[in-house]
């Protein structure tokens, strides 16, 4: 028989809510999009995103683990189910093109990266992201550009060290390669 | 001090120092991603990747507890649930057992209340914080690169008080980073550091066991060629250290095999990376090497099977056959086609300190290949019974023995 009591700050369990998430994401939306799909360059879309990953990334800006002006004070006070409600919700999302400034060289020479350096064993065939993995395909450039250099630089917070490792091998001009990619694809 | 230490120490041991002044990463130009080094090309497309950890522990309601196999005569049940990625345990003076995470970045104090238990979030926010270990009323906390500790923390459940610093000179590396920490019979605190890869030649400063006085002096290297031992105990007789250590990647689905060692003094090589689990080259660092130059496993354990915990059961509720036994978790396996592991081995040891039986004593979170938990560490109670932390649904089991 299980008797357990939890205390109001631990992790509690509970069903993740979409129609709870929608209501809970008003405040997110002037960065994000109404629909998680964000317009604003450098500000990630959400929509689409596994759950486990949206749920993982605002565990970490709540604790501090990942930081940013902008978006740090909106996890803050989130709770362990409002974020797995935020969640469910935009996994339900469609997620939309962003109007990044594609160069198609830039673009091609990056397909042939990713290939290369596995890419895809994490971020699945279609870079749609899995589980605690995120979508790569259609992301904004800008975002995408500044996060795997944060990861080559080892700066970027990172759960357990996989993402920071897969960077190291990229150059500069990788880099800038490999993100043109990615945010080519359609989402 | 200790870097020129190390050096010695190591070229001594080994040899190459001039590699291992370059940090990990900048000795190949392209390495792929940790996971990935030394995969072979024919495995390129596998599917094979890390097990995600989920970001919330399973509802209690939805632990399948009876499917827990044991011996006959012993049972399991849920003792607490809702910790999430719950690993490491280890007992306060005053009966709160402390619990360490990974990558949800917490401490916990569950407090038993006769019948129910309650889980305070003790400490957030910290970096991948395994390690724990209790002494005199302080527990200390191993991050990936610092060793801290929370003062008088039993009576400031609460209001827990600030963490003050014992050691932070540690490798920032993230891969194979997080430590298990423990007391040794010397009063020391071991702690493991373990390679920044899979497979590669690793810096002078990692792949070992170290230990540390409680103050923070004192630093030293114990066991050297260990690519990352997350689980270790001493025998209650010998006082000797016992110790896991995962093998390698991407060698096929039945080789290397993870170890249990034994590591009677100091100063010992057990071979990464350059020859696993006692008898085979690596294929690319073995080039040269003999194994017979490093300690070979007391035990292979399995290929794969991700062997964390060690502990000796030294109670008296379990049958006396028990006594000394050492109860191995392995938290399972990703890199295998068909998983193992998953599931809490039991050792014992002959006379002449020989392994004579290697047996499973809990099983069952794996369901053909599903799995509902992973083993990761066990504690015993002061009655004698046995607790089994799950970090995959973030609960702990107790385990009891009556005729
Ligand atoms: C003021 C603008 C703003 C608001 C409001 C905001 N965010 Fe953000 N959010 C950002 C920015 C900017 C980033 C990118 C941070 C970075 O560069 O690391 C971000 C990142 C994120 C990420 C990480 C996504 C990824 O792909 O890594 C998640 C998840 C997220 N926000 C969720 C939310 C939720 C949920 C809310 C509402 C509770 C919210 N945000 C409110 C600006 C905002
Ligand atoms: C071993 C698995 C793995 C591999 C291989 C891998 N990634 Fe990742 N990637 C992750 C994980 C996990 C995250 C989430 C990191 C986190 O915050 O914990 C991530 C995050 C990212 C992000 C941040 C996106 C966002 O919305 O926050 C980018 C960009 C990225 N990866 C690009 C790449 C590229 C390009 C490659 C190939 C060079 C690659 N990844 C290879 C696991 C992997």
């Amino acid at each position: 028989m299980l008797v357990a009591t939890l205390a109001a700050s631990s992790a509690g369990v509970f069903a993740a809510d979409p129609e709870a998430g929608r209501r809970k994401s008003e405040p997110c939306a002037k960065c994000h999009g109404a629909d998680g799909n964000a317009t604003i360059a450098g500000t990630p879309s959400l929509a689409g995103q596994p759950t486990f990953f949206t749920h993982w990334q605002l565990i970490k800006f709540r604790d501090g683990r990942r930081k940013d002006a902008q978006m740090s004070p909106f996890a803050a006070n989130l709770s362990d189910e409002d974020m797995a409600d935020l969640a469910a919700f935009y996994a339900a999302q469609r997620p939309r093109a962003r109007s990044s400034a594609i160069d198609p060289a830039k673009a091609a020479a990056g397909r042939e990266l990713v290939t290369r350096h596995h890419c895809a064993s994490c971020h699945t065939p279609t870079l749609a992201g899995q589980k605690q993995v995120p979508r790569l395909a259609g992301q904004d450039l800008q975002y995408l550009l500044k996060l795997l250099r944060g990861f080559k630089a080892q700066t970027a917070s990172d759960l357990d060290g996989t993402m920071t490792m897969a960077a190291q091998p990229l150059t500069v001009d990788e880099i800038e390669n490999v993100a043109h990619y990615c945010a080519s694809l359609r989402p | 001090m200790q870097r020129s230490l190390v050096i010695a120490v190591s070229a001594l041991l080994l040899g190459a120092v001039t590699l291992w002044l370059i940090p990990a990463q900048a000795q190949q130009p392209t390495p792929p991603p940790s996971w990935k080094q030394g995969q072979p090309p024919s495995l390129a497309d596998s599917s094979l990747a890390p097990i995600p950890q989920p970001p919330a522990p399973t509802p209690a309601s939805e632990i399948p507890v009876n499917k827990i196999k044991l011996p006959p005569g012993f049972k399991a049940e849920l003792w607490a649930s809702g910790i999430s990625n719950a690993r490491t345990m280890t007992w306060g003076d005053k009966g709160t057992l402390f619990v360490g995470s990974r990558v949800a970045g917490n401490v916990y104090a569950v407090v038993d209340k006769g019948g129910s238990r309650e889980v305070k979030t003790i400490a957030k926010g910290l970096n991948l914080p395994n390690g724990l270990a209790f002494r005199n009323g302080t527990l200390y906390i191993a991050e990936i690169s610092r060793i801290s500790k929370m003062e008088g923390i039993e009576d400031k459940l609460d209001s827990p008080p600030e963490l003050l610093t014992v050691y932070d000179t540690l490798p920032k590396d993230l891969p194979h980073g997080w430590k298990y920490l423990a007391f040794g019979p010397d009063g020391k605190l071991y702690f493991n550091i373990g390679a920044p890869c899979n497979i590669c030649m690793p810096p002078d400063t990692h792949a070992n066991i170290s230990r540390v006085n409680p103050d923070g002096t004192g630093f030293e290297y114990f066991a050297h060629g260990v690519r990352n031992s997350v689980g270790f105990d001493w025998h209650p007789v010998t006082r000797e250290l016992y110790f896991a250590t995962h093998g390698r990647d991407w060698l096929g689905d039945d080789s290397p095999s993870d170890r249990l060692d034994v590591a009677p003094k100091k100063g010992l090589h057990f071979g990464y990376p350059f020859c696993h689990q006692g008898d085979t080259l690596d294929p690319e660092f073995g080039k040269g090497r003999s194994c017979n130059d490093y300690v070979k496993p007391l035990l292979k354990t399995g290929p794969h099977v991700a062997g964390n915990g060690v502990m000796f059961y030294t109670g008296s509720m379990f049958p006396p056959e028990y006594k000394n036994r050492a109860f191995l978790a392995q938290r399972g396996s990703w890199n295998r086609a068909e998983k193992v592991g998953y599931r809490v081995m039991m050792v014992t040891l002959d006379g002449s300190g020989k392994v004579a039986k290697y047996e499973p004593f809990a099983q069952g979170w794996l369901q053909g290949q599903e799995i509902w938990g992973r083993p990761v560490y066990t504690q015993m109670m002061k009655d004698g019974s046995l607790l089994v932390s799950d970090d995959y649904a973030g609960a702990i089991y107790r385990v009891s023995y009556s005729r």
